[in-house]
């Protein structure tokens, strides 16, 4: 006996966005903490190692956050004028940060004392990075220069001036630590060796005055903001653009890495942070906040997103412990527990209250088995007994008739499946009659349902055209006329907008082989082989020449 | 002669066929298993079943063929239970013969004698060495005679002009005296002979025809069933004029069958509403089986009360046990019940076999309709079915009494060249309503889970019925397939796979590309050029060559000469590439699709071409006509290499050529990959076949034997006569079509007026690399058929590869009839 094959609802995929892994994941960030500061937050940096403490420059200060208490852990002052990029060591004893008279200070984070001042530069210096070997400093000033250090003697290596306007971006290579890289306002993103002392070996230009530049950790691949786009380039092709991304529609002030190199993310003064796959350079996820973005710091483990914004404002979020996530959604969790119980499964025989042996899982619990309760709904049993009417009612309840009614639409199409619509719908009163009234003047309207409540509106009239009605009915009906009739408006009106652009592309498909057949008698060095488009419609050009 | 046999393939065979060799077999083993009721043995460890001119002895514990039984020349019409394990059988030409069950030998056989009467149509087995056999009534067509043959004594005829289904007839013992009753179904009576006691009655209802009959085995109780579903059980109506009655109606259809239980309890009953009733005499009570697939047959009840055997008319006999549960199932090959509805307005294939054969490259078997929703695919090599698909997945619904209810059919069927996509349009109709819902379904071939996967599932495809699906052959592992719809809605469909990849999940899903029409004109055929660089599609007498990678209308095809709708049409393969073969009503001809010319017509035909085959593995192709006639030619000439006359009264439906496993020795070079394979309005196969292959039994394999010159040695057994390696090297074939080389660089040249060409130095160099023939490593090269081609006057080039596929102008008709012959067709007839 084959079982009973349930009724086809046809649900269409919605538009919108879909809920993927990635939203859930960037979802689960807390409500943030924001700390105020007084002036616009020019740069984050965060520990690579535990307890990921986050450097924010900002003014005439560096401060250094407890990523989970939220409290300055150090801060350093001695700044004439305002501090920036503040870079911590990749062993965390050592903060290096930029300043506006063009020194590059170094403080101990342990004992907050000023170790090495490297002066030099003429400009003030907005980045500076400690390369791999953690003994060489790289600066980025806006005397155009990018210089590096040596940290133990506190002289300057080499100096690069290649830019022709201020370097504002910079980052160094995580593999070798002679490789760093410079982005300028003069649009160019240069990457340097420090073992060619003549010049930059890659330089490419990116469109517009570069916020900021990043190395993939594989070294092959860098990444430079600034302006509204991304643009990603091939390092070992020597600098072939790979992609252009433009998803800001402000400009793009500071960039990335999260999930493990997986995700970059990019902050803008459009407010949000775009999260893209390093593969595809899809948008995966927005974060959004309350004002221009200028920098982002994301800890290794994405557990704690810090935005630095305009306005001086520090946003900083969590990561939902599943704790937090059971006690902020009781209901939910409450299901994914119950789902992940099995005690139901499991029967112990032996009694509890009298138990004065030893328990022995083999024998003394029974496993039931796990049975299959193959869910029949309720139209489907009426359906099952043929009563179609009945069948009808069920799915025309307040319920699936407004939330799903592609459900209701379901049960109609078998119904027409089976001959037995005409049965379901004759003998009805009042109030079910105008449940189905409301229910197809509602759903009348949607062209993936159509075909089939069109269906059902002719045979409910053709059924209920002679008897009399309430005024309530009628007046349903009248409905349900006005709204067929508006529909018919709307798709006049749509087939005027659609003449209207046949003409406009038929015009401009006939301008283009005029244009084409001009290309080809405008150009004499190629007469022979004419385009593509013009290759259908050969002899009738060369007719015209 | 495995050498030979290389040969042979290598170099076509020239000579011509001996058309005598080939001969036209019927597939016996495709028949349907529930034309006659089964028997059970006596201890209901087996069931009999026959099936065409054989018989099959199925375990009833596990449902597998325990023997074959082959030695009747006719039908068989009866089987009957002798003793414990002799099995009695009668075919249509009243030849009995008894087997030995267990092992399945023959014991004797006699034929019947009765009154010279070589026709018979149903034989039953009483006991005690008389039979009762039906013969053709005399007078009234459809209707039988009843005879009594007994060993001692003359045949006696009992009745006259009684049904001729084999359960109109019943038998019984009446408990009283023990002599036999026998007891046989009018239209609107019962006429029942008690054997012994000589008593004749006639038992009359109301108008309501009656349908089947059935004996209880101790008493004297009879059942009746009748069109209205109503069914009667009669008390003591040897005796009594008029018997009383019990009315049992819980059918809306007419009853089918109805049995008795060997104890006498119960009463099983069925139709077409596809369930098993079963109810408890003499009481109210009834236990139902529904859903069982198919309507019912015939019920059959074990001698051991046990077992109901139930014949379903999806070829099929299932087992239910005493929980009221099929627990096995004997299937046969599915025959389609016609599609009602249909067979008034569109030809008999429509409504019999809609999907056509289909090949799978995959398995090597032919998809086709199975039951109402379903597609079966099977092996003509075993000659089994390999499963039984259900497409729609909708309950199958059942007819009301006034009211036909239809349910989802499969129309079409197509197969993707490498086996890997199944594309199914199903559609259902309701005519009374005026509603109709058509699917496209596309399905994927898991290998791992080895069944079709449903991928996309498309609701009106097209806004009117679809016409025919193909996909397009001749793409690279590497490109995405491509399947291409016409309907009636006058627009063609291209569907594509599309990659709906995003960062998350690999998905594809099919959606529509391009919809196109040409000059709001029917599109009726179909087809693609072997390497699928050429889509052709006829509307009504033209034919449109698209190139199907840019939607680019490359050329049309009209001529004045042919003027009827194209119904079929076919592009040549192998060497014949070039010529795209039509059929029309009562016209087949052949364009040439690089000259742009009619290469050959045939006129005034019999009857309307069927089915138009090309044979995958030769270039040759097999027109089947409506009267059953099959021509098979090469479509670059119009005279057929073999023509096979008339065949019988059925009409053929669809036809495919099946590649074979192992070339033939020996045979015409059409017949030497493949054979054809013909299906006719019956559903019965028939098959085009050389007379030295045995047919679908032959073997596999063919033996080789050791070198002889060898002294055998254990290790000269290892070392293989023939080193033999079946992997090709896969060359996409790519056809010239595009016309003439440098043709355009010619007429271009010459269009340009003299003031207006640029200096010559400059465009010399391009004008010669233009007349080139470049020759890569892949070319193909056309064989330009020298008896055709006398009367070009256009310089025609070998094939080549050409990098940029060149369009040709859009209409352009060089239309160049070179050969009118239309006499070998009447020749051949007469």
């Amino acid at each position: 006996m084959a079982s009973f094959k349930k009724t086809q609802i046809r649900s269409l995929p919605k538009i919108g966005q879909k809920v993927t892994a990635d939203t859930l994941y960037w979802r689960k960030l807390n409500f943030p903490v924001t700390v105020k500061e007084f002036g616009p937050i020019d740069y984050i940096d965060v520990m690579p190692i535990e307890p990921y403490f986050i450097a924010v420059s900002s003014a005439a200060k560096v401060q250094i956050y407890n990523p989970i208490t939220h409290q300055v852990h150090r801060h350093f002052t001695r700044f004439k004028e305002a501090a920036y990029g503040a870079s911590i060591r990749s062993d965390g004893k050592l903060v290096i940060a930029g300043c506006d008279e063009g020194h590059v200070k170094l403080f101990d984070i342990g004992s907050k004392s000023l170790l090495r001042i490297f002066k030099g530069h003429k400009g003030p210096v907005h980045r500076c990075k400690f390369t791999t070997d953690n003994v060489h400093v790289v600066s980025f000033s806006d005397d155009k220069s990018v210089a590096l250090w040596d940290l133990p003697s506190e002289t300057e290596i080499i100096k690069f001036s290649e830019h022709s306007d201020y370097v504002r971006a910079g980052c160094v290579s995580s593999i070798s630590s002679d490789l760093f890289l410079s982005g300028s306002f003069d649009h160019t993103v240069k990457l340097y060796d420090a073992r060619s002392p003549t010049g930059s070996t890659i330089s490419v230009d990116h469109g517009s005055p570069v916020e900021s530049v990043l190395m993939y950790p594989s070294n092959s691949i860098f990444v430079s903001v600034g302006g509204t786009e991304l643009r990603v380039w091939d390092m070992l092709a020597g600098g072939r653009l790979l992609a252009r991304v433009s998803q800001h529609h402000k400009t793009i002030t500071c960039l990335h890495l999260a999930s493990d190199g997986k995700r970059l993310v990019t902050g803008g003064l459009d407010r949000h942070a775009k999260i893209y796959d390093v593969q595809s350079y899809q948008v995966v996820h927005t974060l959004d906040f309350p004002s221009p973005v200028l920098s982002l710091g994301i800890t290794p483990d994405d557990f704690t997103v810090v935005a630095g914004m305009a306005n001086g404002l520090i946003s900083m979020q969590h990561r939902q412990t599943q704790a937090e996530a059971r006690a902020l959604n009781p209901k939910q969790s409450l299901k994914v527990q119950k789902k992940s119980q099995t005690a139901y499964r499991f029967r112990l025989n032996a009694d509890f209250r009298s138990v004065n042996r030893t328990f022995n899982p083999a024998t003394d619990v029974e496993v039931a088995t796990k049975t299959d309760t193959n869910f029949v709904s309720r139209y489907d049993m009426f359906l099952r007994k043929f009563q179609y009417s009945k069948a009808l009612d069920t799915v025309l309840t307040p319920y699936i008739r407004k939330k799903k009614p592609a459900i209701t639409v379901g049960v109609m199409h078998e119904l027409i499946r089976r001959n037995g619509l005409k049965s379901a719908l004759a003998g009805r009163d009042d109030s079910s009659l105008s449940s189905i009234l409301t229910f197809l003047a509602r759903n009348i309207n949607d062209p993936s349902h159509a075909n089939i409540i069109i269906q059902v509106a002719n045979t409910l009239l053709e059924i209920y055209e002679s008897s009399s009605l309430t005024p309530q009915s009628e007046k349903l009906f009248l409905q349900l006329q006005e709204h067929v009739n508006r529909e018919v408006e709307y798709v006049k009106h749509l087939m005027e907008i659609e003449g209207m652009l046949h003409i406009l592309l038929a015009s401009t498909t006939t301008q283009a082989r005029r244009s084409s057949t001009y290309v080809v008698q405008g150009s004499p060095v190629k007469p022979m082989l004419p385009s593509a488009a013009a290759a259908a419609n050969a002899t009738m050009i060369f007719n015209v020449g | 002669m495995v050498k030979m046999a290389n040969k042979k393939t290598r170099g076509p065979d020239k000579t011509q066929a001996n058309t005598s060799d080939i001969v036209v077999k019927k597939l016996d083993d495709a028949t349907d298993i529930v034309r006659q009721p089964p028997v059970f043995t006596n201890d209901s460890k087996y069931i009999c079943i026959a099936s065409g001119r054989q018989i099959g002895i199925y375990s009833v514990e596990s449902a597998d063929k325990v023997h074959s039984l082959e030695e009747h020349t006719f039908d068989v019409i009866g089987l009957a239970i002798k003793d414990d394990n002799i099995l009695l059988s009668c075919d249509a030409s009243g030849e009995t013969i008894e087997w030995n069950i267990n092992n399945g030998t023959t014991l004797k056989k006699a034929p019947l004698v009765v009154a010279g009467i070589k026709e018979f149509h149903s034989f039953h087995y009483p006991g005690n060495g008389k039979v009762l056999v039906a013969t053709p009534s005399t007078y009234t067509t459809n209707m039988s005679s009843l005879w009594i043959v007994d060993s001692h004594t003359r045949p006696r005829k009992l009745f006259a002009d009684i049904k001729s289904t084999p359960h109109s007839i019943a038998f019984g013992c009446n408990q009283g005296n023990g002599s036999l009753v026998v007891v046989a179904l009018q239209d609107h009576s019962v006429v029942v002979k008690d054997i012994t006691n000589g008593v004749d009655k006639k038992h009359m209802t109301d108008q309501r025809k009656f349908t089947c009959v059935a004996l209880h085995s101790e008493k004297l109780i009879m059942a009746t069933g009748d069109i209205s579903g109503r069914i009667l059980i009669w008390h003591d109506f040897v005796h009594k004029s008029r018997p009383v009655k019990t009315v049992y109606h819980w059918h809306t259809l007419p009853v089918n069958s109805v049995c008795f239980s060997s104890e006498g309890e119960y009463l099983y009953s069925g139709g077409s509403e596809k369930v098993m009733v079963k109810w408890r005499l003499g009481m109210s009570r009834k236990q139902f089986l529904p859903r069982m697939g198919s309507s019912i047959k015939y019920i059959v009840n074990a001698p051991d009360n046990i077992c109901v055997a139930t014949s379903h008319s999806d070829n099929a006999i299932r087992f239910i046990d005493s929980t009221n549960k099929i627990n096995r199932a004997i299937i046969g090959l599915v025959k389609h019940d016609p599609i009602r509805g249909f067979a008034d307005t569109e030809p008999i294939k429509e409504s019999v076999m809609p999907t056509g054969l289909v090949f799978d490259p995959r398995s090597h078997g032919i998809f086709f309709n199975a039951q109402a929703g379903f597609l079966q695919l099977f092996d003509p090599q075993k000659n089994s079915l390999i499963f039984n698909m259900d497409v729609a997945n909708r309950n199958v619904l059942t007819d009301e009494r006034n009211l036909v209810i239809g349910n989802a059919e499969v129309l079409r069927v197509a197969v993707s060249p490498t086996g890997e996509w199944l594309a199914t349009l199903e559609v259902w109709s309701n005519m009374s309503a005026g509603y109709h819902d058509m699917n496209l379904k596309f399905w994927r071939y898991d290998a791992v889970q080895a069944n079709y996967e449903l991928n996309t599932d498309v609701t009106m495809p097209h806004q009117d019925r679809v016409t025919a699906l193909c996909f397009q052959p001749g793409l690279l592992g590497t490109e995405m397939p491509c399947l291409v719809s016409i309907g009636r809605d006058l627009k063609f469909k291209i569907w594509r796979l599309v990659d709906d990849t995003d960062i998350y999940r690999q998905k594809e899903s099919w959606s529509c590309d391009v919809a196109g029409d040409f000059r709001k004109l029917t599109p009726s055929a179909l087809s693609f050029s072997e390497d699928g660089s050429l889509m052709a599609i006829a509307f009504q007498d033209t034919v449109t060559l698209w190139d199907p990678t840019s939607i680019n209308l490359n050329t049309t095809l009209s001529h004045t000469l042919v003027q009827e709708p194209i119904e079929l049409m076919e592009f040549g393969r192998d060497n014949c590439f070039r010529y795209l073969v039509c059929a029309s009503k009562s016209a087949l001809y052949a364009w040439d699709v690089i000259s742009q010319g009619l290469v050959w017509k045939v006129g005034q035909l019999h009857s309307s071409v069927r089915c138009l085959v090309p044979d995958p593995k030769s270039c040759y192709m097999a027109a089947v006509l409506q009267n059953s006639e099959v021509f098979v030619f090469s479509p670059s000439s119009s005279k057929p290499v073999h023509s096979v006359p008339k065949m019988n009264s059925s009409e053929p439906i669809a036809a495919l050529f099946v590649p074979r496993p192992n070339p033939l020795a020996s045979g015409p070079e059409w017949l030497i990959n493949s054979r054809l394979l013909i299906v006719d309005d019956q559903q019965e196969f028939l098959c085009v076949d050389d007379v030295s292959s045995a047919g679908f039994n032959q073997k596999l394999t063919t033996p080789i034997s050791h070198m002889d010159s060898l002294p055998w040695t254990p290790f000269s057994a290892m070392k293989a006569e023939k080193q033999i390696s079946a992997a090709k090297q896969l060359v996409p074939v790519v056809h010239q079509t595009s016309g003439i080389q440098g043709y355009k660089s010619v007429q271009s040249l010459l269009e340009t007026s003299a003031s207006a060409l640029p200096p010559m130095s400059r465009i010399c160099s391009l004008f010669m690399s233009d007349l080139m023939i470049k020759h890569g490593p892949k070319a193909v090269t056309a064989k330009v058929n020298s008896v055709d081609r006398t009367s070009t006057d256009l310089p025609l080039s070998n094939g080549h590869i050409d990098s940029k596929t060149q369009d040709f102008s859009e209409e352009t008709t060089l239309q160049k009839l070179l050969t009118l012959d239309c006499q070998w067709l009447v020749e051949t007839v007469k």
